[in-house]
């Protein structure tokens, strides 16, 4: 303290004083005043972005999905107006709370809001909004409308949805649409800017989505913090999809789809001189607008772990032995390997044995069809005799005749439709790890063993017999002008002997009209007169001591039934593949679907 | 010859006439553009015309209240000064008393007319303070501690609203005039050294908030959508008005509302925004010019009182000017203190209307 007050205080220290405390406040401003001059001149352009993006929305306008009609100008599938329940996360504050309300009021499972929330909330972009209740009914809509001004963030907004018409009929031919997933943005960049619109999933929805779908708009706004719209300054509108005319006759589809009423199976029907495809239908089929607009997911569980798999489109993509219909095809090989002439006969006893090797092939008929030359042999499809020809062809004999009749290959319908499989060596050794035996040809001979085609390749390639060699690409599009139509063509095949076809074509009229055809008991003296050819695939081979009738007792193991025809035969004008799973008898089930399908669309006694 | 009464008598009603006027009008000029201004970037800002009028209501008092104190005689006002402490001392015990809404209690609301009381306190502490310490020719030891209680009392009790950034002002308003008038060095730097030995215990009692806005500070990105959002937008707005900015009511951040309290504590981010590094040089130049001619009248004051009054009053102008600035562009954390003279609010106006009155009465008597 002495010390202290003996001190001399100086006095006039003020303004030095000032001055050197105010230093740190000068530093501080010209590093701020630096800043500034970072911020503004350096970084100014990267946040001249970042303000722009804050202020600028750009809303996605949705374009109107095409129609699609028949080829007579029914409508197939158009658009409906839903009333959905929109949310918009970025206004909701308390999502629990918001979500318990409308499962109140609306009367939905909270579980069910809270997971479409959950999972709506990771796809949206700011102030974007998305579905959380689809396809209001009535009543909600009414409740919705009178509570929903005091929830914040809902909205109820029109959207339009696929319809379809004719609901299972036609349900593999168009496909259905749905939501873009992950995988499709994946596969497409582009679709990540649309947003809650439906793309074609399968089908036809799929394979012309870029036509159907049209091009979005849009909308340019300028939005507050909150996302209030505050003004919009650029409008560029959508552009919506195109329709499209289908090949597909809605009234032939209509009147086959009937007779496949409890049965599984197929059937493709196809102008064989234009390759027009006039039906195509896969049973069981399933109503698309269950997935069209999903409102019931236990619905779509179930339609999709459905055992007998109602979405699987069977005339394209369901593999099947072609059993005896790949006869004709065997047959024509072998004359033209000349392996064997028209006349030549072959006695069938109804078995066949390969040199050292005891164990018999057996034909479908237990005692044989005595002496059988070709056309007998097609007609009452003798198994012993192809036995024999497959055994003299060898597979390289038979392998070329099946490959330009298209087996094994797609056929350029759609590109979600199944090869098939025409089987070689090298085929056998790496899937099944073991060589080509003899055994094998015999058993491609009657259409068995390892070969499988699909009913669409099926009436292909009797479209190439109906042509005389010609095949014509198959498409799902309706030319504008049928008649001066130019299909295009995708295989011609060149016989030695011009005469084989209608020889051929004679044996498969024989089918039906002959006393001893195969499908005589479909004979009818009023229908246009059919070539076809019966087929009976073996699901189980009939092991030594076991009879089929053992086996057939469980009905999975039934054998398929196949028909495949064309008629009229002096002028075809359509060719029909049908398949029915485990229907046992081709003549029983499938011709008669054939020779219906032939005779209605050509307008004979089955039309209405 | 028969002037020379006369004229004696005229000549001292002339000169106190010319004394009373003899303000630095361009200190006035300044202050005038400064506000005129900021009633402009105000409306920019709010949009709210209610807004701007209070405002502008505040500004005319403030105007009156500056020309008011300008052409008093501070020699007369030094007992006034003296006491005018305790005035401050009322109001922020009571704000402490009153029932208060919200988290703080920083406002007292008399009906038609509310204000902040560590607003006039961070005024009325360094004049007071300098008036006790000036009032003998020398200054003692005793002088300075009662100063620097005094100051500490004010300091813990805006501390406590809880109010950090004019807390800690308070407590600068107090300690300069203590620093200024002569304290030793080594008693300087003991303080500061002691100062900082007290920073831990100083962290453990800010509130949570306050911990958060200085790690917001540390690191933005940590908390983009929270507190670190604010200087983010703020950054953002005052990046994107570049060289020429993007003009008046034009700035998309803060018509769109993205600058968090445009039109008060962030007003400069809107400022730069639509004007650009141009309008900041401007106004960076027009309060550089403001602090050296408040600076000028301490230095040639020949009052040790004057001398210490303008001196803390322009390094308290000078302090905040440099904070809200230098935490609006990011360089600082956020502790919400208002641009002088621009930023929507009365009690910060009016106050600094009455500082920069005063310490024009003190030239005016040099």
């Amino acid at each position: 303290m002495n010390n202290f007050s003996r001190e001399r205080f100086k006095t006039g220290e003020e303004y030095s004083r000032a001055l050197f405390f105010l230093t740190p406040f000068i530093l501080l401003f010209s590093v701020s005043l630096f800043q500034v001059l970072n911020l503004t001149l350096f970084q100014g352009d990267k946040y001249q972005t970042i303000a722009e993006s804050n202020r600028i929305y750009q809303k996605p306008i949705s374009p109107v999905r095409g129609f699609i009609y028949d080829r007579n100008g029914t409508l197939l599938a158009e658009n409906i107006v839903q009333r959905d329940l929109y949310v918009t996360p970025a206004y909701i504050e308390d999502s629990a709370k918001t979500i318990l309300k409308l499962s109140n009021l609306l009367d939905v499972p909270y579980e069910l809001l809270d997971e479409n929330f959950s999972r709506g909330v990771k796809k949206v972009k700011k102030f974007d909004s998305f579905p959380l209740v689809k396809a209001l009914n009535e009543e909600q809509i009414a409740k919705a409308k009178v509570n929903l001004d005091s929830i914040s963030g809902i909205e109820v907004k029109a959207t339009l949805k696929r319809y379809v018409l004719h609901e299972e009929t036609l349900a593999h031919v168009l496909g259905y649409v749905g939501d873009i997933s992950s995988d499709d943005i994946r596969r497409d960049k582009l679709l990540a800017e649309l947003q809650n619109t439906q793309i074609g999933k399968t089908g036809i929805e799929k394979e012309f989505d870029y036509v159907l779908r049209g091009k979005p708009g849009i909308q340019t706004q300028e939005r507050d913090v909150k996302g209030k719209l505050v003004r919009i300054l650029d409008t560029q509108g959508a552009e919506d999809g195109k329709d499209i005319y289908l090949t597909i006759d809605q009234k032939l589809q209509d009147h086959l789809f009937k007779l496949f009423e409890n049965r599984r199976g197929a059937l493709v029907a196809l102008e064989p001189k234009t390759g027009l495809v006039r039906a195509l239908i896969s049973s069981p089929s399933f109503n698309p607008n269950i997935l069209n607009s999903i409102v019931d997911t236990d619905e779509v569980e179930s339609l999709f772990s459905n055992k007998e798999s109602p979405i699987f489109n069977r005339a394209i993509s369901g593999q099947y032995p072609p059993a005896s219909t790949l006869k004709p095809f065997v047959g024509l090989a072998a004359i033209e390997n000349e392996i064997i002439s028209w006349d030549k006969k072959i006695k069938d006893d109804g078995e066949f044995y390969v040199e050292g090797d005891p164990r018999p092939y057996r034909g479908w008929k237990e005692n044989g069809h005595g002496r059988v030359d070709m056309r007998k042999a097609i007609a009452e499809s003798s198994d012993v005799y192809f036995y024999n020809i497959a055994f003299d062809l060898t597979l390289a004999g038979i392998r070329p005749m099946l490959d330009s009749f298209g087996f094994g290959k797609k056929t350029g319908l759609t590109d979600f439709e199944a090869n098939g499989l025409l089987p070689d060596k090298k085929w056998k050794l790496g899937y099944k790890g073991d060589f080509w035996f003899k055994g094998d040809t015999i058993n491609l001979g009657i259409g068995q063993g390892y070969i499988l085609a699909t009913p669409l390749q099926l009436a292909m390639a009797y479209s190439g017999l109906a042509n005389k060699g010609v095949i014509y690409h198959p498409q799902f599009i309706q030319p504008e002008d049928e008649k001066s139509f130019e299909p295009k063509k995708i295989a011609e095949i060149q016989l030695s002997d011009n005469k084989a076809w209608e020889k051929m074509e004679q044996a498969l009229v024989d089918v039906i009209s002959a006393r001893n055809g195969t499908a005589h008991k479909v004979f009818d003296a009023n229908s246009v007169v059919i070539a076809g050819k019966t087929g009976t695939a073996q699901i189980k081979s009939i092991l030594p001591g076991k009879e089929y009738d053992a086996i057939r007792e469980n009905p999975a193991l039934r054998d398929h039934a196949l028909f495949v025809g064309y008629g009229p035969v002096e002028d075809p004008k359509l060719v029909v593949a049908v398949i029915i799973e485990n229907g046992e008898s081709g003549s029983e089930v499938a011709a008669p679907i054939v020779k219906s399908a032939i005779n209605f669309y050509t307008g004979g006694f089955d039309a209405e | 010859m028969q002037n020379k009464p006369l004229s004696f008598s005229v000549d001292i009603r002339l000169n106190k006439r010319r004394n009373l006027l003899n303000f630095d009008y361009s200190i006035v000029l300044t202050v005038f553009l400064l506000g005129l201004f900021g009633l402009a970037m105000i409306y920019s800002a709010s949009g709210s015309f209610t807004l701007v009028l209070k405002q502008a209501m505040y500004f005319f008092l403030g105007v009156i209240l500056m020309i008011t104190a300008a052409m008093s005689n501070f020699r007369k006002m030094e007992p006034i000064y003296l006491n005018a402490v305790w005035i401050g001392f009322f109001f922020l015990v009571l704000v402490l008393i009153l029932p208060n809404s919200g988290t703080t209690n920083r406002w007292i609301n008399l009906g038609f007319i509310g204000f902040q009381p560590s607003e006039l306190m961070r005024f009325l502490l360094p004049i007071s303070a300098a008036a006790y310490l000036t009032r003998n020719p020398q200054i003692k030891l005793s002088d300075w501690i009662i100063v620097l209680v005094t100051t500490l009392v004010a300091f813990i009790l805006v501390f406590l609203q809880p109010d950090f950034g004019t807390s800690a002002i308070v407590l600068l308003s107090g300690i300069m005039p203590i620093i200024l008038s002569g304290l030793p060095w080594r008693f300087i730097i003991y303080s500061f050294l002691g100062g900082i030995g007290t920073l831990p215990f100083l962290w453990m009692s800010l509130m949570d908030y306050q911990k958060e806005r200085i790690y917001t500070f540390i690191s933005p990105e940590a908390d983009a959508l929270g507190s670190g959002w604010n200087i983010a937008q703020s950054k953002i707005a005052i990046g994107s008005g570049q060289f020429f900015g993007k003009g008046y009511m034009e700035g998309s951040q803060s018509q769109l509302d993205f600058i968090p309290e445009s039109h008060t504590d962030f007003i400069f981010a809107v400022i730069v925004e639509e004007f650009g590094f141009l309008g900041a040089l401007g106004l960076f130049l027009l309060y550089a010019f403001l602090i050296h001619r408040l600076l000028y009248v301490a230095k040639s004051s020949n009052s040790k009182f004057a001398k210490l009054v303008s001196a803390t009053l322009s390094i308290i102008l000078a302090a905040y000017i440099t904070l809200n600035i230098s935490m609006v562009v990011g360089i600082f954390p956020v502790v919400g203190m208002p641009l002088p003279f621009i930023s929507q609010g009365g009690t910060a106006l009016v106050v600094n209307m009455i500082t920069i009155g005063i310490i024009l009465s003190l030239r005016r008597t040099t």
